[in-house]
């Protein structure tokens, strides 16, 4: 919902340009299907969750507003949510670039097998990967077992219900997300414009700095983004993995709908939520822009 | 965008027409899965439909609370009988969700204990939250016996794991900070017992290092060996015991909770539910029968004495172990709940 084409899609831009030229009425009917889908099951009962949060039982109310601005702890916590999904973020990006980078390189045939490891995790839930991380980093798992074994340290060392245990395992999840977002824009850059770069005399790292970087940029926004969006969401990891001060504002949104059962404060939360995500997501493009582009126009 | 509305219509029409016709002779009850969904239909759900004829459609479900709300908003009630625990029961009754119960019909020789007989619930197994702990990662010849145990760490040192809620937290806080079980709801009807009990909480927090949400959490970290000592609930410490896990649960201090089974407003199916809870959960045999697979009784005093000794002593209504334990105020908790959310929240990010 958040990629617009610019930094979403990928695609160049002169292609893009043909691609409108050719939607017209037919093209609107082929998209009907998913509008009609999206309207009545996501942008109908959305609306009616926030719709929630002002319109109780009385008519219109600022409670729930009020009380979940006012209120610092939801604040804190709405930091927190923030803190750990960027940090989710930014070693998605770090771990992920590369990775598709070299993806990028590889011959089609290699590149497929390759792709198919990355999309492995897909197939198992998050539940289960959360108890697996469970395990792996338990006082009785295999890396305290390492650790103890070399003789690093005496007692085990508490791995997990800590901000590196969730963020270790949302990494993790949200990395194919990011691979395959960096991937699919690095193939669309025409190896050619590096080749000329390096025939003008530029070394590898400068023809990768001022020409394959700024134009793989679009890819790098919209993993980041994509990521963001979802790493905002998490609360099974969280809940696993993260130890008191891991809470994050979906695990609080969960309480009030499952437990106290304050629907409009609940829907309060979640437009709270929505409107962090909001506010990030610019700022992700401008600061993940700047970083990538920054190095200097490409000269067509 | 009329064609639209007119097809939705007609399709829940039709889904409508399917669902009354074949809900002729059945009731549908909604509980949890997993093994308790299969001794349900082993004890109660298949002699029923041998004796009455009629039908039992179980479905898994959880969230009720939220569930039972969004049915009586819709006015869709799927269900005919469903659980509410001791702390959604006061909620359910005071939002007006259930039907109120004719005890005349229920248990007309009066038989039930005078606690079963609840005004809009049949008080249908009960349960207690214990602490469990390891016995081979105790101190050499030393057991945990109360909750002041559980809180000295000196004595009793390693990881903890609690429930991450106020509900019962408080509670056991205030019983090791001394204060008698009697007198548990009196305290913490003050300002001063809440802080009392918070302050206590302090003490312990930097020795739980996971705080719990799931029911299964508990179980998995004691038999992985990532806390030594957890609150859990005595039916799930006996299937850890089945499994050779060597963990022993402390009765002194436990919360008893009473789960009812409950009939929601508007239910469809009322005088089925009526024949299935006289088949069921108030026939002392069959909860008797039904205990003997999952250590969650009724409140009928008649159904230990259907049970082997031993058996009966494993039994929270066991009557010694009701004296060891305090019974859980889910009413008290009802109107306190979401301020004291709130207080959780806040403490726990300290």
């Amino acid at each position: 919902m958040a990629q617009d084409d610019e930094a979403g899609t990928g695609v160049p831009a002169s292609r893009r340009r043909g691609n409108r030229r050719s939607v017209g009425q037919p093209g609107l009917l082929l998209v009907a299907p998913a509008l009609v889908l999206i309207v009545l099951f996501f942008v109908v009962p959305a609306a009616q969750v926030f719709v929630t949060a002002v319109w109780g039982g009385d008519g219109f109310t600022l409670t729930h507003l009020h009380r979940a601005v006012a209120e610092p702890v939801y604040g804190r916590v709405l930091w927190r949510t923030v803190e750990i999904s960027l940090i989710a973020t930014l070693a998605c990006l770090l771990v992920g670039y590369p990775v598709a980078y070299y993806l990028a390189q590889q011959p089609e045939r290699t590149r497929q097998r390759l792709l198919f490891l990355v999309l492995v995790p897909f197939w198992m839930s998050i539940l289960v990967r959360s108890f697996a991380w469970m395990a792996v980093l338990g006082r009785q798992g295999p890396v305290n077992g390492f650790l103890q074994w070399t003789g690093l340290t005496d007692a085990p060392v508490q791995l997990l219900f800590t901000t590196g245990a969730v963020a270790l395992a949302m990494v993790q999840i949200l990395l194919p997300f990011m691979i395959l977002t960096c991937l699919n824009v690095m193939l669309a850059i025409d190896p050619n414009l590096t080749r000329a770069a390096r025939a003008h005399g530029a070394t590898p790292l400068t023809a990768f700095l001022r020409v394959f970087l700024p134009l793989s940029a679009p890819g790098v926004m919209a993993g980041a983004v994509l990521v963001l969006i979802l790493a905002m969401g998490f609360f099974v990891t969280p809940l696993l993995l993260g130890g008191p001060r891991n809470q994050m504002l979906g695990n609080l949104i969960v309480t009030q709908i499952g437990d106290t059962v304050n629907w409009g404060f609940a829907a309060a939360l979640a437009l709270l939520l929505l409107l962090a995500t909001l506010v990030l997501i610019p700022l992700t493009r401008l600061v993940v822009g700047r970083g990538a582009g920054s190095t200097g126009r490409v000269a067509p | 965008m009329k064609t639209i509305k007119y097809l939705i219509a007609a399709a829940a029409g039709v889904v409508g027409l399917t669902a009354a016709s074949a809900r002729a002779q059945e009731v549908v009850v909604a509980g949890a899965g997993g093994v308790l969904a299969q001794v349900t239909k082993d004890v109660f759900e298949t002699p029923f439909t041998a004796k009455t004829g009629i039908k039992v459609r179980a479905v898994a479900a959880d969230n009720y609370l939220a569930r039972m709300k969004a049915m009586q908003q819709t006015g869709n009630i799927e269900w005919d009988l469903t659980e509410a625990t001791p702390e959604t029961y006061p909620v359910m009754v005071k939002n007006g969700w259930l039907e109120p119960l004719d005890w005349s019909k229920l248990d007309p020789k009066n038989e039930q204990p005078a606690s079963a007989r609840a005004t809009h619930g049949v008080a249908s197994a009960v349960y207690s939250t214990v602490l469990a702990f390891r016995t081979d990662k105790l101190p050499a010849g030393k057991t945990m016996a109360s909750w002041a145990d559980f809180w000295d760490v000196k004595t009793f040192p390693g990881p903890r794991s609690l429930q991450d809620t106020p509900v019962r937290n408080l509670e056991f806080a205030l019983l090791a900070d001394g204060v008698p079980p009697g007198d548990l709801y009196k305290v913490l009807a003050t300002a001063d017992g809440v802080d009392r009990a918070f302050r206590k909480l302090d003490a312990i927090k930097p020795h739980v290092t996971t705080w719990w949400k799931g029911a299964a959490q508990p179980i998995q970290l004691l038999a992985s060996g990532e806390v030594n000592y957890a609150t859990t609930f005595n039916g799930r410490v006996s299937a850890l015991q089945a499994d050779k896990v060597p963990v022993e649960m402390m009765w002194n201090g436990g919360s008893l909770n009473v789960q009812y089974v409950v009939i929601p407003k508007g239910a469809k199916n009322v005088a089925n539910a009526y024949e299935y809870l006289k088949a069921t959960y108030l026939d002392p045999e069959r909860d008797a029968e039904f205990t003997k697979k999952i250590k969650y009784p009724n409140l009928d005093p008649r159904t230990l004495k259907h049970l082997p000794e031993d058996l009966g002593r494993a039994m929270p209504t066991h009557p010694d172990n009701v004296k060891a334990q305090f019974t859980f105020d889910g009413g008290f908790w009802s109107e306190r709940l979401e301020a004291m959310q709130e207080r959780w929240a806040k403490w726990l990010l300290q």
